[in-house]
């Protein structure tokens, strides 16, 4: 230290080596200080811990194997890092060892048995002759000023040493021993022992998604563990006593000295349909325990058991029973079956097309989006609620898969009710939603009746045959024709939409006829179609429209929406559209559980850290003699501050006028 | 607002119990023995303890700086006058368009509009102070500035207020979104700016402190006009902690006061360089020695260092009762570290090997560049467990 040196001798000079010198040196100091800070902003910067395909994906081959050698993708566990912190502990180590010794010493000593001369090299001394001295009124005087005083009788005269703000001294030992405090607790919280243990080959990370009982005594960890934080996931109405920790690429299994029964799990929402508490009521049992241990735990509100913490972290289905519905889209006739399944599981369904399994992931209660303005104008609340979804993927024999988003009630759009079916067929594409019209009883009956008749040739066969009689007028073979013709594009129609019809003109049609025939063949499509919607309508429901020659507008509108839907089933994926009709909602919730017990430890050391943060800046260590000299009658007053602040001198210059004027 | 602007006094500590003293005590006292008797079954056991803090603290404060007494009355006043104008119109949340003081001054939205222009107009005083001989001008800069803040309060006050009146379950003390820690921010920067300028007796650093206080009021508007984002919004549960209240606030003492030590930083480089090119500049003069500004970045450093410090311990202590753990390597927590290594660092090389002047300036300029990516370029740019603020 620059002003240890300059200090008065307060204790023998420390003979050291050189490679020590270094060790706790300020250059080093500051340079593990900011390599730990680039590694940190490194560690930021840089996605950790993510899939390796990812980082070629961003980087090139080349630089993601230069940033894995360098271990930048798990920079706060690579070695190097690991070294910076042990040097940086050893440094301030050293560095405590070297000058703690010294500077407590210094903070007892007054420094009061110095020779004059001494006193006058100090950074601020003035000397000047006096009558007399009574070294209690000096005494005294400092003693007002806060300093603690000591009054020494040398053979030639009388020093009074005043000293105040010792404490900063401490302050030093504090902040640097609090670094080492910290880094221990920090180092009983790592897993550096589960390392040292797979080292040796006692562990081993489990990689696969089995079931626990499945999973070898090699990847399990016993009540002895010294720390962990890991995670599980429990059902509504279960126990668990095991633990998950993640572990390099896979986990470990940490069985539990209690066992955790979830009774109930609850989100509550704000009025804008923002989650306002995630919320488990749990019971803990354990052997020792009289009383299980009931408590509702939240976001923000752990169990505290022993040295372990539970804490409310996540939330997912735990398998909710689902009761679904499924309407084939290409099948001549409206026949539905009924399919009883949970979520987390996966369906095999045989189908004329192939099998395709189906995986029912998700299911959600609530949908909750922000009302347009006219709903808010209407019924005052800023948001709705869509209700009931599943999310599930198709999968057929080759492993394609599409994915779904359907709910479960129609939801009102421009007035009319919709039952919404999204669809994308890549996890990174947005869903596209179909629309499927409800009924006049807010059913969707009547969609799946129609969509089966323009599915059935022979019903639409014969609804354009009754719709277009056949008479004497028409030459046999012209009617002939048209009938097939609007047979043939209700088929094209069917495979591929207006689309499909569009293709074949292009294929099969000169370049100069396309645009003719083309809106030719819409408006027979069209045509067709209209055709078969009234002969449907009259048909199920009896309303004879070619009489009464008005459509209903709810008639027509749904007409509109239904063809937009079916125009775009060829895009749908497999033709299968699952209704949900029932539930019944399980929920799993996620809970971490720790023991740390290095927290402590570095709270304590924090605590330090903060006190010796103050006492460094606070307080300063500040010194002053007032030496007597009986041989010349001249008094030395001098003065000497841990830190040369400019308020030092003017504070100097201020004690020696007031000396001079009251001694 | 003259009594504002009287310099430290040192003579109160020598007659402790003047009647301005006793008042002062009593006013706070009977303040907050109100506000618990109101709210008191509202609030845990931890949040009476930090009302606790706060009383002592506040009493302390202003015991030591008189001029908090004089600016907590006026917060008191204008929080007491929009209060009492919200009861008097049914608490509806809508009187902040309709009734006339909450409109055009005290309802949170008008009085942030008070602050933002009274930030603004000091900068641009303090600046045009540097070029005039009268120190009235100086004078009329640091009382624009005292009203920016008492504005700054009463604005986060009555928000406080409103965010209970808009809906009772979104009720929360308005530091948890990225526009109220804004306010926060100017409001926490320029008050400890004050208390420099009244302790080293120069307002020559005005203009530089409120550039940045500016540059935050522009954002603000920014933020409001463009995003929407003053509109009052429930908490996320993570943030619905008594936590809050303390780890926010002492991470803004950090903030602001590394802000401080920055322009310092810059103003000395500006006139070391004024020195070279034209020593008998006029504006040298007004300037502080650089030494004194040396020393003004050091104690701006220690103070923010300490409180940053605090704050960091705070905020590991919240993780780890809502994470479950007091130190996951998440962002915002890693860039924490890293302000506080920078700084660690800009203290060690001063103290122990007692670098001064152009470097430290240099360096404590690139410590805020540091400092605002860790508040702001964390939300915008990386993603994590603190997601208080998206821009
Ligand atoms: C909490 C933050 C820290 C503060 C406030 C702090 C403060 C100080 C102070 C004030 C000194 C000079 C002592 C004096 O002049 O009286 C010092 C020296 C030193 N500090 Fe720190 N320090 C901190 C953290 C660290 C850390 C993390 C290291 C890690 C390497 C470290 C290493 C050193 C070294 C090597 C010296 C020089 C000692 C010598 O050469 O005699 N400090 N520190």
């Amino acid at each position: 230290m620059s002003d240890t040196d300059k200090s008065p001798k307060t204790s023998k000079p420390l003979k050291q080596k050189p490679f020590f010198l270094f060790l706790g040196s300020m250059n080093l100091a500051v340079t593990l200080l900011m390599m730990l800070a680039i590694a940190s902003v490194i560690g930021t910067v840089l996605q950790q811990d993510q899939n390796f395909q990812d980082y070629i994906i961003e980087f090139g081959p080349f630089w993601t194997q230069v940033f894995n050698t360098l271990g930048l993708f798990h920079v706060y566990g690579a070695a190097w890092f690991i070294l910076v912190l042990l040097f940086l502990l050893v440094s301030t180590t050293t560095c405590v060892s070297r000058n703690g010794p010294t500077f407590m010493q210094d903070m007892k000593q007054f420094s009061e048995k110095l020779s004059i001369n001494a006193y006058k090299h100090q950074p601020y001394s003035e000397t000047y002759t006096v009558e007399n001295f009574e070294p209690e009124k000096a005494a005294l005087l400092l003693k007002e000023k806060g300093f603690k005083t000591k009054i020494y009788q040398r053979n030639n005269g009388i020093t009074v040493a005043g000293m105040k703000g010792r404490f900063n001294r401490l302050g030093y030992i504090f902040t640097h021993a609090s670094i080492i405090i910290i880094c221990i607790g920090a180092l009983f919280d790592s897993n550096l022992l589960l390392k040292f243990r797979e080292m040796t080959g006692g562990l081993v990370a489990e990689t696969r998604a089995i079931p626990v009982n499945d999973i070898p005594a090699k990847s399990w960890l016993g009540e002895d563990n010294f720390s962990f934080r890991g995670s599980v996931n429990v059902v509504e109405g279960q126990k668990t006593d095991v633990l998950f920790l993640p572990y390099e690429r896979g986990f470990l299994v940490q069985k539990l000295p209690f066992s955790i029964e979830v009774k109930e799990f609850r989100i509550k929402y704000y009025d804008t349909g923002m989650p306002k508490s995630f919320e488990s009521d749990i019971v803990l049992t354990a052997p020792d325990l009289k009383k299980p241990i009931v408590k509702t735990i939240r976001v923000n509100q752990p169990l505290y058991y022993k040295n372990y913490a539970i804490y409310q972290s996540s939330f997912g289905d735990g398998g909710s029973e689902l009761s679904l519905k499924v309407h084939p889209l290409l099948a001549p006739e409206p026949k539905s079956f009924t399919l009883k399944t949970t979520v987390d599981s996966t369906e095999p369904l045989k189908t004329p097309l192939g099998t395709f399994n189906v995986e029912f992931s998700s299911f959600r209660m609530f949908n909750i989006v922000p009302s347009t303005k006219e709903e808010k104008a209407k019924t005052g609340k800023k948001v709705h609620n869509n209700g009931p979804s599943i999310g599930f993927k198709v999968r057929n024999d080759q492993g394609k898969a599409w994915e779904y988003d359907n709910f479960m009630l129609p939801s009102k759009q421009d007035n009319r009710y919709f039952f919404m079916t999204g669809v994308r067929d890549t996890p990174t594409k947005p869903f596209r939603y179909l629309f499927i019209p409800a009924d006049e009883k807010k059913s969707n009956n009547r969609f799946f009746q129609f969509l089966a008749v323009v599915n059935n040739p022979i019903k639409t066969n014969k609804f354009i045959r009754e719709a277009i009689p056949k008479t004497d007028k028409v030459d046999p073979q012209v009617y002939r024709l048209q009938i097939r013709l609007l047979n043939q594009l209700l088929v094209l129609f069917r495979q591929k939409g207006f689309e499909g019809i569009n293709e074949f003109v292009e294929k099969s049609v000169p370049k100069a006829e396309q645009k003719k025939v083309r809106d030719y063949y819409l408006s027979q499509t069209s045509t067709a179609l209209q055709i078969l919607y009234l002969g449907f309508l009259k048909e199920t429901y009896g309303k004879d429209y070619v009489k009464n020659d008005v459509i209903s507008n709810f008639d027509s509108q749904w007409f509109e929406d239904a063809l937009v839907v079916i125009n775009t089933i060829p895009l749908y994926g497999p033709p299968m559209y699952f209704e949900l009709t029932g539930f019944k909602q399980i929920d799993s919730t996620g809970l971490q559980i720790t023991k740390s017990p290095g927290k402590n430890i570095v709270y304590l050391g924090s605590t330090f850290l903060i006190i010796g943060v103050f006492f460094l800046f606070y307080l300063r260590q500040k010194r002053v003699w007032i030496a007597y000299s009986e041989t010349d009658k001249t008094l030395t007053v001098a003065g000497k501050d841990t830190r040369d602040l400019p308020e030092t001198q003017k504070e100097f210059e201020q004690l020696l006028n007031e000396i001079k004027q009251k001694l | 607002m003259t009594t504002m602007n009287k310099t430290y006094k040192k003579e109160a500590k020598s007659c402790p119990f003047a009647l301005r003293e006793l008042l002062w005590i009593t006013l706070v006292t009977l303040g907050t023995f109100l506000t618990w008797q109101q709210l008191g079954q509202l609030m845990s056991i931890y949040e009476d303890g930090i009302l606790a803090g706060v009383t002592i603290g506040l009493i302390t404060l202003g015991y030591f700086w008189p001029s908090i007494k004089t600016l907590t009355y006026w917060v008191a006043a204008l929080t007491a006058l929009g209060i009492w104008t919200y009861a008097n119109n049914g608490n509806q949340y809508s009187a902040n368009e309709t009734a006339f003081f909450l409109k055009f001054l005290v309802s949170s939205q008008s009085a942030t509009m008070w602050m933002s222009t009274l930030y603004v107009l000091a900068m641009v005083t303090y600046f045009a102070a540097l070029f005039v001989k009268s120190d009235y001008v100086g004078k009329v800069a640091s009382a624009l500035t005292w009203s920016g803040v008492a504005f700054g309060l009463t604005g986060m006050m009555v928000r406080w207020r409103e965010s209970y009146i808009i809906n009772f379950d979104y009720g929360h003390i308005p530091v948890s979104s990225l526009y109220e820690v804004f306010i926060l921010f100017t409001v926490v920067t320029t008050l400890i700016y004050l208390y420099y300028e009244q302790k080293t007796k120069t307002r020559a650093l005005g203009g530089f402190v409120m550039l940045v206080v500016s540059a935050a009021v522009a954002f603000l508007l920014w933020y409001t006009f463009d995003k929407q984002a003053n509109v009052i919004q429930p908490l996320v549960p993570a943030l619905k902690s008594y936590w809050m209240k303390i780890h926010v606030p002492a991470n803004f003492i950090g903030y602001g006061s590394f802000s401080i030590a920055a322009m310092t930083g810059l103003a000395y480089l500006l006139t070391e360089k004024l020195a070279e090119k034209r020593p008998n500049s006029p504006l040298l003069a007004k300037m502080p020695t650089l030494e004194a500004m040396d020393d003004l970045m050091y104690k701006a450093i220690s103070l923010g260092f300490a409180f940053f410090t605090i704050a960091t311990v705070l905020g590991a202590m919240w993780a780890a009762e809502a994470w479950g753990g007091y130190w996951s390597w998440d962002p915002k927590e890693t860039w924490a570290l890293i302000v506080w290594l920078n700084y660690a660092a800009w203290l060690h090389i001063r103290m122990s090997k007692g670098w001064r002047g152009s470097s430290m300036a240099w360096w404590a300029l690139v410590g805020l560049i540091i400092t605002a990516f860790a508040f702001l370029g964390v939300n915008m740019f990386l993603s994590g467990l603190h997601s208080y603020g998206e821009l």
